[in-house]
């Protein structure tokens, strides 16, 4: 008894997390889309791939938009005499709108069936795409204060998320033995790189001084263990990989329960990851 | 000898610009919270959120007890991580007196520069307020910005009756905060995040300024109120 302190809040929410797993799904959208001008089996995903994407991205600007206390001066962060470079939020800005501008494009010119332009803008496309989760991932490696986010692997770990929470929610409109095979793939490897980066990061985390330790304690046996270490990592990383190397993981049906289960994983490493580097922080 | 300056944002020692600093000697501080409402009225800070605060901690067990007090404020660093992340520069730094200063008009409230505070000095404001129309922007101490560039000393440290509080420009070798801070042991609130924090403390206890086991634990009437204030300012 006796401590008198004053409360903090934690300043980014949950509303985060949801904005970067959805422009996670839409950035890996768009590169399948892109990917069936160049490899024939993902031609069935090109219009309905992009569509999601493009759904997506429209959701997640709003998203984003409607988080900001001042949301119509969201306009600020496309006024050049404003723009601060050293901050990722900048580039992200910028990256998002250029790839709404070449998705719009790129929609145009899918219908007029102008294959020579559709190809070359699907490249700039799926390029300012890989950016995205990029930037998302440095948006939280910046901030040297915070356990779990200050890391290089933020921006890497967030690509490898984008990928298969995107190959996931393909593997539902995927037609052909190909496809799926290929989409198995993808969702196998990539959840293999994010278990493979939340094995250092549980590391790094844990003995990476006392208010990382205590964020570790936080994310495991604490308030975020269950959709850390339950939905994160048993359930949404170790269970869907699983359930791909086993025979029904090579049917659609076994890849549609393993690309929820992802699905489900993917959400809940962004929030836990989101809100275990700020937890620590606000008793400080 | 000249300090060391990896950004060229730091003007610690550089000739020709002032950097002013807070120096706050922990062994004057008798908690009586008087810097708060001096800030509060120089401002009209909004209840619930505050732009220095003075929390308290109560060391050991009977009978050795200690009563501990910590007053807290934006640092005004000199390599300040908030100004690099803000994505419109709406928070920036005063090259000459090395104030870390907000425009109301520009930020977008993205809580950016809240995420990269190490000290959590700042705040956003709510969306009503009496006497302003300044509201859902962030907010933070200026170091009395206004009041020091008419030759004042901030409101905080003209009220401190223990005079804890000291204020001056430590690029002048005959200031007061120089002298402190050169001949006495001086601590500062998380060095290893390298933003070169310009409030010095004397006499500052580890207990306070590490990061505590005992938030892992949390004693259940510390939650209560930390669920009514996120309740009220979420
Ligand atoms: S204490 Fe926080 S708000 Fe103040 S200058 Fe340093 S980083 Fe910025
Ligand atoms: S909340 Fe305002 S001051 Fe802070 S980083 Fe965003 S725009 Fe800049």
């Amino acid at each position: 008894m006796g401590d008198f302190n004053i409360f903090h809040i934690m300043p980014w929410s949950g509303t985060y997390a949801i904005y970067f797993f959805v422009i996670g799904i839409s950035a890996a959208m768009f590169f399948f889309s892109a990917l069936s001008w160049y490899r024939p089996e993902f031609q069935v995903l090109r219009k309905p791939a992009f569509n999601v994407s493009f759904v997506l991205l429209a959701a997640g600007g709003l998203l984003l938009i409607a988080d900001l206390t001042q949301p119509m001066r969201f306009l600020n962060i496309l006024n050049p005499a404003y723009l601060n470079f050293s901050s990722p939020l900048a580039w992200g800005g910028l990256n998002l709108v250029t790839f709404g501008l070449v998705s719009i494009a790129y929609f145009m010119t899918m219908r007029k069936n102008d294959e020579a332009t559709s190809r070359k803008l699907a490249v700039a496309g799926a390029l300012l795409a890989l950016g995205l989760p990029i930037y998302t991932g440095f948006d939280l490696t910046v901030h040297q204060n915070r356990p779990v986010w200050n890391t290089p692997l933020m921006p890497v770990l967030f690509v490898a998320l984008s990928l298969l929470s995107g190959a996931a929610v393909a593997t539902f409109i995927a037609k052909g033995e190909k496809l799926l095979e290929m989409l198995r793939r993808f969702m196998l490897w990539s959840a293999g790189a994010v278990a493979a980066m939340l094995v250092s990061l549980l590391g790094t985390t844990a003995y990476g001084g006392s208010g990382s330790e205590l964020t570790f304690m936080f994310m495991t046996s604490g308030t975020l263990g269950a959709v850390f270490l339950g939905l994160g990592i048993l359930v949404g990383t170790v269970a869907p990989i699983a359930v791909l190397l086993t025979n029904s993981g090579k049917q659609q049906s076994g890849m549609m329960l393993a690309g929820g289960l992802l699905l489900v994983g993917g959400m809940a490493l962004r929030y836990s990851i989101l809100i275990g580097g700020q937890i620590v922080q606000t008793y400080f | 000898m000249s300090e060391l300056r990896i950004s060229s944002i730091e003007t610690r020692g550089v000739p020709g610009k002032k950097r002013y600093a807070m120096v706050i000697d922990l062994r004057r501080c008798i908690g009586c919270d008087a810097c708060m409402v001096a800030c509060k009225a120089e401002f009209d800070v909004p209840l619930g959120v505050f732009r220095t605060w003075v929390p308290y901690k109560v060391i050991g067990k009977y009978p050795t007890v200690r009563k501990m007090f910590l007053p807290r404020l934006c640092n005004h660093c000199d390599d300040p991580p908030c100004v690099r992340a803000c994505p419109v520069e709406a928070t920036y730094k005063v090259d000459d007196g090395g104030f870390v200063l907000q425009r109301y008009d520009r930020c977008i409230g993205c809580k950016a520069c809240m995420a990269s505070c190490p000290y959590n000095a700042r705040f956003m404001l709510p969306k009503h307020r009496t006497y302003t129309d300044i509201t859902r922007v962030v907010d933070k101490c200026t170091f009395c910005h206004h009041r020091v560039t008419q030759g004042l000393v901030p409101a905080c440290v003209q009220t401190c009756v223990g005079r804890s509080r000291i204020f001056g420009d430590l690029n002048d070798p005959a200031s007061e905060v120089s002298y402190l801070v050169n001949s006495l042991p001086t601590q500062v609130l998380r060095p290893e995040e390298g933003t070169k924090p310009h409030v010095f403390y004397i006499g500052a206890d580890r207990n306070h300024t590490e990061i505590g086991r005992k938030i892992y634990n949390p004693q259940d009437v510390m939650e209560v109120e930390r669920a009514v204030f996120n309740q009220n300012h979420s």
